[in-house]
């Protein structure tokens, strides 16, 4: 019998839209395949697991707003050196929302300034973020050979590229309305603007991380989920869906 | 001009409203939506009535702006209200038109006004509320509202600074509205027989201090977010409210309401805790706005049923229910759902509560499902939980995630299908409660007549 340690970063903040769906469908999915689950909870007082300890499995940080975004970046800056070690092991790291942001070079405000905030500079791209319009998507992405959907919702874009993508983009866009590429990955490290319950919405790719986590244990497929991941990569592959809208 | 271009628009709109009602027999926004064509700046034009009452929030405001235009009417006072239109600028704009001289004076002592959040900064500019009440601020749907913090700096940003805030001192997010730029004033609902100690819901929308981030305490939650917080680290917490609800009686549907030294007994409707909110807020403002005491109470009244948001047909000896449950906003759909946990015996549920529009609308963003909480469902009194509409398969996912037996799902895109074989499929003794999004109120109410057809004159026996 395995154990896994989960670690959720900054929980107090990282709950926007249903992100918390990818922690219960992975608890759930390790334990049906008979890993003992253990979850940790860092808020943003808190020293980080994954720096303090050398067991963490899988790193967890989804979206967050806009001011708890800067309020994060500090809390994270010191430990940017055992993010980065992390990036090159075998550990399981998922970033999603704006929480892909904090490893670009900057974030600049939606002020007339443009001020900017300067972020943890993993790769090279920077965040601008657009006055009050919210960005929606509908979006397919291919990684490795597996189709990804999801959703984003958005209040900045990102422009400029990061070493490797995470997705190749079917529809929707990328990092931002010009770009087909879609995030970050290296190894065991994701990072992207989808959102939501990411990992329920794609079993294939949920999967893979599985396998990286728990190797060897038994697929273990859950009823209706394969469905409802085919019907949606059916209809949100058709171009003719609106995929992209601003909304005031 | 810009006199004339509004007594043009104005005779436009009139001639609009007139012509609509003669021949579609009901009213629109139209009026309103030809006059902001005519006259952008409309809503600056109006004479406003000497009392201006605007209701924001995300949730309770409809119930709550008609609650208000309620106890207004009874203290005597004639009133403008849009609860015939839409919470956006037209739907004001219609609202004014149609009680109004030709000269832009409205006809009223005062105007209810319910207002679309996010159409704040496009309504503030041009008229200034006397009172502004929010009722609340949670997360809503993700592709309108984004976050609370959004919608708190769409708010925030267009008070103008003569505006009196009416606060919900049980909500950390929009009690901060107008922090030392507005007159704020707080009504909150003391702890109930309900009130726990630990968040009930998988979702509550803050847990970190505001002024300080440091992890929240607590003293009691009513749902969600709301209830008593206080910052352990930094001391801060709400101001002490000046209306408040005590003694909240579930079962008799009454609660007390504080105003200083004055009490008065006041109902709620079905037995929910939202209510209790709803009408303490609206009993708040009238107050502030000079209605006595005993003019507010006469003025309460259940308008829930009245809205078709919730009704309970009795068909032999079965409880046919159906209540709306709001399309991609958790909190509303939680408090749906909750009240099968107040309801014994056996229970037969039909959800069709993902978007019934899906295909008009375009792909539905399902994130919400997972941040609402269908926990009610894990009950063994709950029998057959039928699911309707294409995102059947995505909430049958959460579902069985959120611990529900899938043995008891079954599911039907298609409508049709679903009505077909829903008398088969309820028992014919205890409840069969339907959750409906709002597009889907026909489909629920068919749903809701097949069934009292069916079992109405039949006396027990499961099926």
């Amino acid at each position: 019998m395995s154990k896994v340690v989960i670690e959720v970063l900054y929980p107090e903040f990282n709950n926007l839209y249903g992100d918390r769906g990818n922690l219960l469908y992975l608890r759930r999915k390790l334990e049906l395949a008979g890993a003992e689950v253990e979850l940790l909870e860092t808020s943003l007082s808190d020293t980080p697991a994954f720096a303090s300890r050398g067991d963490v499995g899988f790193l967890y940080l989804g979206p967050c707003t806009e001011r708890q975004q800067e309020l994060e970046l500090e809390a994270l800056r010191p430990y940017r050196e055992a993010l980065l070690e992390r990036m090159g092991s075998d550990a399981v790291t998922l970033a999603t929302g704006n929480a892909f942001e904090l490893f670009g070079e900057k974030i600049l405000r939606a002020d007339p300034q443009k001020s900017e905030i300067r972020a943890l500079g993993f790769w090279n791209t920077y965040a601008e973020r657009f006055s009050r319009l919210r960005y929606n998507e509908l979006c397919v992405g291919e990684c490795g050979g597996i189709r990804v959907t999801g959703f984003k919702n958005q209040l900045s874009h990102s422009y400029g590229e990061t070493p490797a993508p995470f997705l190749t983009m079917h529809t929707g866009t990328g990092l931002n309305p010009q770009s087909r590429l879609e995030g970050a990955h290296s190894g065991n490290f994701y990072a992207t603007y989808l959102l939501g319950p990411l990992l329920a919405l794609n079993p294939p790719f949920a999967a893979r991380l599985l396998a990286s986590l728990c190797p060897g244990a038994e697929e273990v497929v859950l009823p209706f989920e394969q469905e409802a991941y085919e019907k949606r990569l059916a209809e949100l592959s058709d171009p003719a869906v609106n995929h992209s809208k601003h909304h005031s | 001009m810009g006199k004339i271009r509004f007594i043009f628009a104005l005779l436009a709109g009139k001639l609009a409203e007139w012509m609509l009602r003669v021949l579609t027999g009901r009213g629109s926004n139209t009026p309103g939506v030809i006059m902001l064509k005519i006259c952008p700046d409309a809503l600056a034009r109006f004479q406003m009535p000497p009392t201006v009452i605007c209701v924001t929030g995300t949730n309770g405001k409809t119930s709550t702006s008609n609650l208000v235009t309620n106890i207004l009417r009874s203290a005597g006072k004639t009133v403008v209200n849009n609860s015939k239109g839409s919470n956006m600028a037209p739907g004001l704009v219609t609202a004014l038109a149609a009680n109004c001289t030709l000269g832009g004076r409205v006809r009223a002592d005062a105007a209810v006004l319910e207002v679309d959040e996010r159409s704040s900064p496009y309504l503030y500019c041009h008229f200034t509320p006397d009172y502004l009440l929010c009722t609340n601020l949670f997360r809503d749907s993700i592709k309108r509202n984004g976050h609370s913090e959004f919608i708190f700096d769409k708010i925030s940003g267009a008070l103008p600074a003569e505006t009196t805030l009416l606060l919900n001192g049980n909500d950390m997010i929009s009690g901060l509205l107008g922090d030392g730029k507005n007159k704020q004033v707080f009504y909150s609902v003391e702890r109930t027989s309900r009130s726990t100690e630990t968040c009930p819901n998988t979702v509550c929308d803050i847990t970190a201090c505001p002024r300080c981030h440091h992890r929240l305490q607590y003293r009691f939650f009513h749902y969600h977010h709301i209830g008593e917080a206080y910052c352990p680290s930094c001391g801060f917490e709400m101001p002490q409210s000046r209306y408040f609800a005590s003694d909240v009686d579930f079962e008799a549907g009454t609660f007390l309401f504080h105003d200083g030294g004055e009490t008065v007994t006041l109902p709620f409707a079905a037995g929910n805790l939202f209510n209790v909110f709803n009408t303490t807020a609206a009993a708040a403002v009238c107050r502030m706005a000079g209605v006595p005491m005993e003019q507010v109470a006469r003025g309460v009244e259940d308008l829930s049923a009245r809205t078709g948001r919730f009704e309970d047909t009795r068909a032999g000896s079965l409880s046919v229910v159906t209540m709306l449950f709001k399309n991609q906003n958790p909190i509303s759909g939680s408090q749906s759902l909750a009240y099968l946990d107040h309801i014994p015996g056996h229970k037969d549920v039909v959800l069709i509560v993902t978007d019934s529009k899906d295909k008009v609308h375009g792909h539905e963003d399902i994130s919400w499902l997972y941040d609402t909480d269908f926990s009610s469902l894990t009950s063994p009194e709950v029998g057959n939980i039928l699911i309707g509409g294409t995102r059947c398969s995505d909430l049958a996912l959460r579902l069985v995630l959120g611990g529900v037996d899938q043995t008891k799902l079954l599911l039907y895109p298609d409508y049709e299908e679903l009505a077909r074989e829903l008398p088969e499929r309820v028992a014919a003794e205890g409840t069969a409660a339907i959750f409906f999004e709002l597009y889907a109120m026909p489909i629920a109410n068919r749903l809701k007549n097949i069934l009292v057809s069916h079992f109405s004159g039949k006396e027990g026996g499961a099926q």
